[in-house]
């Protein structure tokens, strides 16, 4: 008998402690190495647009085709000045789990950043740094600016987040469906889990491109407004 | 369990505690390395795309 209740005991505390290392897993640590990851995805990043020049005028046959994404790659660097100064991410190519820990998504089918059609991204709410925990305080006019080494694109947000189910993949559409968009256009589409910790809803944010202008220029306004 | 560990480690009591601080670091950079990172995306946290699946 003393052997049982001795065993059940030991089990619990066993129990236990998985479970606490387990949320201390799940809430600190994955922040902990998103952090390093991001901060190496954005430093590869910068060192690959210093290594590259920025062309001063486009040669008079039209700009060379750009090369395609990489899979897992950094594509981009994003700003939303309503998520803080220093919310600063990188978007990599594809939406795997592997990829997602690393920074933000960018569905492989949809567009390119700044390109006719919908430039959709998907980023976590909650654990891995929390990148999109500030998604529901988008509004309407709010500011996403991101910057391919090249060119700074800023995106204006046209809607409130607007919940949905997970299958619902039209909202990542060319025109996406429910954005009232009316036709063709350059869009950017955010995804993410809704409710914060759950997984039944989605939530999506919709954005036109707003301005351009080549890197050579400066930052935006927007990023410091 | 514990109790049973304790009695088959060698040594005295301080090369035991030496041994189980050790055992337990290991233990807990399985967790960390291997086991969680698995365990993880069976929970809701990571959906976050659109996909129809």
């Amino acid at each position: 008998m003393r052997l049982v209740v001795k065993a059940f005991s030991e089990a619990c505390i066993t129990t236990g402690t998985l479970i606490l290392l387990f949320v201390v897993y799940v809430l600190h640590w994955t922040g902990v190495q998103a952090g390093a990851a991001t901060d190496g995805q954005l430093d590869t990043l910068q060192r690959q647009w210093a290594g590259q020049d920025v062309p001063a005028r486009q040669p008079a046959a039209g700009p060379p085709p750009p090369k395609p994404y990489e899979d897992g790659k950094g594509l981009a660097v994003m700003y939303v000045p309503r998520f803080g100064k220093d919310w600063e991410w990188p978007v990599l190519e594809g939406t795997r789990t592997a990829t997602l820990k690393k920074g933000l998504g960018h569905y492989t089918p949809t567009a390119r950043l700044g390109e006719r059609g919908n430039f959709a991204v998907a980023g976590h709410r909650r654990t891995h740094g929390d990148p999109f925990k500030d998604v529901p305080r988008l509004r309407p006019g709010d500011a996403i600016v991101l910057t391919d080494g090249t060119t700074w694109f800023t995106y204006r947000v046209d809607t409130k987040p607007y919940r949905t189910v997970p299958t619902d993949i039209g909202v990542i559409d060319p025109v996406p469906r429910a954005s009232g968009y009316a036709g063709p256009g350059r869009y950017l589409t955010l995804t993410t889990c809704e409710p914060e910790w759950g997984s039944s809803h989605r939530l999506i944010v919709w954005a036109h491109l707003d301005a351009t202008r080549p890197v050579t220029a400066g930052r935006p306004e927007a990023l410091d407004s | 369990m514990y109790g049973w560990i304790w009695r088959h480690l060698p040594g005295n009591a301080w090369v035991k505690a030496l041994t189980s601080l050790v055992l337990a670091l290991a233990v807990v950079y399985v967790l960390f390395q291997y086991v969680f990172p698995w365990a993880e995306p069976l929970l809701p946290f990571n959906d976050v795309t659109v996909d129809g699946q």
